[in-house]
Order: structure tokens, then C-alpha cells, then sequence
């Protein structure tokens, strides 16, 4: 006897003794599951039922499928892990359920979500599989898209996101080139006129050099505080204050002048560092200068408080005073005024008897941004 | 300055700054004994001139190669350089065997200071006191020259 009759015997007798008034058998009969019956006692183990789903689905004439082992579904495409999952439950007797790909009669392929599962016989043998089963290639087509959709969506993000880090990495690089250029540029600046400040031999000269040299430190030790810490737009001025007294109070080289700090943290943009550098170490040095000629001992003291919406700075000595003291820096005082003017600050000159005071105020507003 | 000068090295590529530096090093008693503007060149008169101190520029003529410098010649012929650069936060952490940085743009006072400061430092094996103003001691020769905190000046 042939295989494939057989299997058509097999298969007459199932339907034989699940008969027209068999609800179960019309059900499965009549279903859209596709499902199919194998005959595990035959060699093979071959399709001895298939219903009207399966033949849909599969596009292949009932004859064409009874007596068959259904490796006739794989293809050239279908995972070989899969079908070695698919006979490892065969041949231990297990159901499984697996995405497998799947060919058509006519060569197109769809996913099939097959669920295999042994029949057995009172005696607990096997005798049938029972498989069903159904069409998820939408399914797998969306998974796959979002999968592909992810995917490209990461290498997007991740290519902008490289542009981006070198485009930072650029922009620092030229900020740090830039920083670095200023610095240089005012240290050649300084060193200019300290080499000519050593040939100048006139002392009116020499003092507008030191005067000039002055005020281009003011402006250095900004610079060199701008860009230390991580915040590039405000500026500590109590840090460059000490920084700048220390080095004028040193570079004066008074010993009988003592000088004293009380300074608060206060920022300001970076923008009005400059300008109110240059008017502290005006104020700071017409105190070292003309307080305290031909040696005289004193003190002066340098405090910067924050009031409701202004910043106090105050610069005090204990001299000789504004009427007695030769105040002639002309120049350093104008550049006050129009420094003041520049930053809306009001500047305010007393007689602190003894010696003189001189208060600025900042506006904080504008200092905030 | 107790003892004899100490010879100072100047690897500067900017010539009107190494010029006056050398002023101001002299001014505080150290003995120049020349300028060099490359790395190759500041490597050579290292060799031959065995200074004490050499003030680096880390941009020179031949590129930022002033790091490079301080450590050769710190193990060529045990030169102890000392940073001058516009640049401080890009030095390696442990100051490529220097012993410590000052931050240009420096000022007149702040340089004297600070080289009279390590002159004192050579000399003695021992730190006079915390570093100035201005100048930043690499961690190594702050131990050891007996400052046990590091105060940064920064």
C-alpha cells in the first residue's frame, strides 16, 4: 500500500468515526484556524487531516497535502534553529508553539504562528498531532518595522548627537584659543611698558607708564579669573579684588601701610568686569599713592556689601585727606567718572576724618541677568 | 637671596615677554643664563647649561610642546621647570615633574614674588610659607617642601 493511500485511509477512518453530527468535528472543520491532524504511528508521521483554513492558507489542494509530512511548508528562508526546536518537540512528545517562516504553493512565504501538540491514547502513546495554524506576517511586518523604525531613529539621534559634541567640542576649543590669545596678548601688552618704563629715565614719564602699567594689570587680573571657574558669564568680584589688592598693596611696597578686606561674595556679568576692575584699582591706588606721602603710616581698608538692589563698595584710608592730599591723578578720576557713568553707578567722595572715603554704588539690577 | 645666584632658564617664544622676564628674574637675584623659543632649543641649553630653574611657556615655537620640555629636561639633568602659561587648567595633573605654574597674565609684583618664593624653596629644600599669590605649587613639591595642605591659590 502506498503511502498517501494509506494516510487516505487513516484519514477516512477519523472522519468515520467523527461523523456529520460530530459538533467538535465541524468545528474544526469549519473554523479560520487553519489546522491539520498528523498520523504519528505512520512512518513519516504524514497529514491525515487538513481543513479548509489550512488549504486557504496554504494555497495547496487537499490531495496535494494528505499523506505528507508538512516540511513541505519550509523554505530556503526558514530559521534552521526553528525547525530544529519543531523536531526536538516531535520527537520528545511536547506541545510547542513557534514563529516559524512558511512557504505558500506558490513560493511566497508568510509567518506562521504553529502550535504542534501530541494526541495520545489511553495506553498514553501517541498516536496524533494536532496543529493549528495562523498568519502573523502583519504582525511580524510591524515588529520589523519597528524594529527597522528604532533602529534608524537611534543612529539618528546618535549621528546629531555626535555632530553636535564635535560642534561643542570645536566651539571650546576656539573659546579656549581665543582666552588663550587675550592673556598672551596682555601680558606682551604689560611687558611693553614695563621694558619701557626701564629705559624711560623723565619721572613724569615713568609715571604715566606705571599708571598705564596699572591699569592693564587691573584688567589682566580679570582676565585671568574670567574663564577659572565653570560659569563663563558672571564674575566673582570679591576673589579679583583680593587678587588685585594683594598684588597693588605688594607691588607698592609700603610696609607702614596695612590693608584690610571685607569683602562679600557679589557677581556681576562678565561684561562689567572689566570696567569696574579698572575703577577699583583707581580708587585703590589714589589711596596708596596720596594718603600717605613721605612714609606716613596708615591704613586703608577695602569693603564690598550688598544692600537692598546695589553693591557697596567702599574704599576708606585713614591719610592725610582730600584737602591736604596732592590728588592730581587727573586722568585716574575721569576714568572713574566715565566708568561710573558706564555702569550706572554712582560714585561718592567724603571726608572720612581722618582721611577720605570713597563709596560706589552698583546697581544689581542689569548685574543680574 | 642667601648662596649663590641660581641660573634661570627662559623657554619663551615671545621675545619682548622673555626679555622682560629675564629683567625680573634678575631683579630677585637669579642669573640668567639664556632664552630658548623651541623645544628643541630649550632641551639643548638645558643640557649644556644644567640651569636650576627653567620658566615654560607651554606654547612655543615648535607648538605646545613646552610640556614635553619640563619633563626632558627635569630627567636629563634634574632642570626644575616652572610653568608660565595662559593655559593652567590643561596641565597634566602632575605637572609633567614641574614644580608648579604661574597663571599669565602675570604681573610684575606676582612673578618677583613668586621667584623669590622659589628661590627660597631650591635653596632651602623648604617652603618659607604657603605659595603667593599667583603662584600654583605642583602637588609633589608642595610634600616636599613641607607644606602638608595644598593652598591653592586658584
Amino acid at each position: 500500500m502506498t503511502d498517501y493511500l494509506k494516510s487516505q485511509r487513516a484519514s477516512d477512518q477519523l472522519a468515520a468515526e467523527h461523523g456529520i453530527d460530530d459538533p467538535f468535528a465541524a468545528a474544526i472543520r469549519a473554523t479560520r484556524m487553519a489546522m491539520i491532524v498528523t498520523d504519528a504511528t505512520q512512518a513519516d508521521n504524514p497529514i491525515i487531516f487538513a481543513n479548509d483554513a489550512f488549504l486557504r492558507l496554504t494555497g495547496y489542494a487537499r490531495a496535494e497535502v494528505i499523506g505528507r509530512n508538512c516540511r513541505f511548508l519550509q523554505g530556503p528562508e526558514t530559521s534552521p534553529a526553528a525547525i530544529g526546536e519543531l523536531r526536538l518537540a516531535i520527537a520528545s512528545g511536547e506541545d510547542i508553539a513557534i514563529d516559524i517562516l512558511n512557504y505558500r504553493k506558490d513560493g511566497s512565504t508568510f509567518w506562521n504562528a504553529l502550535y504542534l501538540s501530541p494526541v495520545r491514547n489511553k495506553l498514553g502513546e501517541i498516536i496524533y498531532f494536532f496543529g493549528s495554524q495562523l498568519d502573523v506576517s502583519d504582525k511580524k511586518q510591524t515588529e520589523l518595522h519597528l524594529r527597522e523604525t528604532r533602529s534608524d531613529l537611534e543612529e539618528a539621534v546618535e549621528a546629531r548627537t555626535r555632530e553636535l559634541s564635535q560642534a561643542l567640542e570645536q566651539k571650546t576649543a576656539l573659546l579656549h584659543e581665543v582666552d588663550h590669545r587675550v592673556k598672551n596678548n596682555l601680558q606682551l601688552i604689560s611687558s611693553l611698558l614695563l621694558l619701557q618704563n626701564r629705559r624711560e629715565k623723565e619721572p613724569a614719564v615713568k609715571h604715566s607708564l606705571r599708571g598705564m602699567l596699572e591699569r592693564v594689570n587691573a584688567i589682566a587680573t580679570v582676565h585671568r579669573r574670567l574663564f577659572q571657574s565653570e560659569d563663563v558669564e558672571r564674575f566673582d568680584v570679591s576673589a579679583f579684588v583680593r587678587d588685585l589688592v594683594s598684588d597693588m598693596a605688594g607691588s607698592a611696597n609700603r610696609e607702614e601701610i596695612s590693608v584690610s578686606l571685607d569683602l562679600e561674595r557679589v557677581d556681576v556679568p562678565a561684561s562689567k568686569a572689566a570696567p569696574l576692575a579698572l575703577v577699583i584699582s583707581e580708587l585703590f591706588s589714589n589711596a596708596l599713592r596720596h594718603a600717605f606721602p613721605e612714609g606716613r603710616q596708615g591704613h586703608v581698608s577695602v569693603s564690598i556689601t550688598r544692600t537692598n538692589g546695589e553693591f557697596r563698595i567702599e574704599i576708606a584710608d585713614d591719610g592725610v585727606g582730600m584737602a591736604e592730599g596732592a590728588r592730581t591723578s587727573g586722568f585716574g578720576l575721569t576714568i572713574v567718572q566715565l566708568l561710573c557713568q558706564q555702569l550706572k553707578a554712582r560714585s561718592e567722595t567724603t571726608n572720612a576724618e581722618p582721611g577720605t572715603r570713597v563709596v560706589v554704588n552698583l546697581p544689581v539690577n542689569g548685574a543680574h541677568h | 637671596m642667601p648662596g649663590r645666584a641660581l641660573d634661570v632658564l627662559i623657554v619663551e617664544d615671545e621675545v619682548l615677554l622673555a626679555t622682560e622676564l629675564e629683567y625680573l628674574a634678575e631683579e630677585v637675584g637669579y642669573h640668567s643664563v639664556g632664552l630658548a623659543m623651541s623645544s628643541d632649543e630649550a632641551v639643548d641649553l638645558a643640557k649644556s647649561l644644567h640651569p636650576d630653574l627653567a620658566l615654560v611657556d607651554v606654547h612655543l615655537r615648535d607648538g605646545p610642546t613646552g610640556v614635553e620640555v619640563a619633563r626632558k629636561i627635569q630627567d636629563d639633568c634634574g632642570c626644575v621647570a616652572l610653568f608660565m602659561t595662559a593655559n593652567v587648567k590643561r596641565l597634566p595633573e602632575d605637572f609633567a615633574g614641574a614644580c608648579g605654574v604661574i597663571g599669565k597674565p602675570y604681573s610684575e609684583h606676582g612673578v618677583k614674588t613668586a621667584l623669590a618664593y622659589l628661590a627660597v624653596c631650591l635653596e632651602e629644600g623648604q617652603a618659607p610659607g604657603p605659595p603667593p599669590v599667583g603662584l600654583q605649587l605642583a602637588p609633589a613639591y608642595a610634600e616636599r617642601w613641607g607644606l602638608t595642605e595644598l593652598p591653592r591659590s586658584a
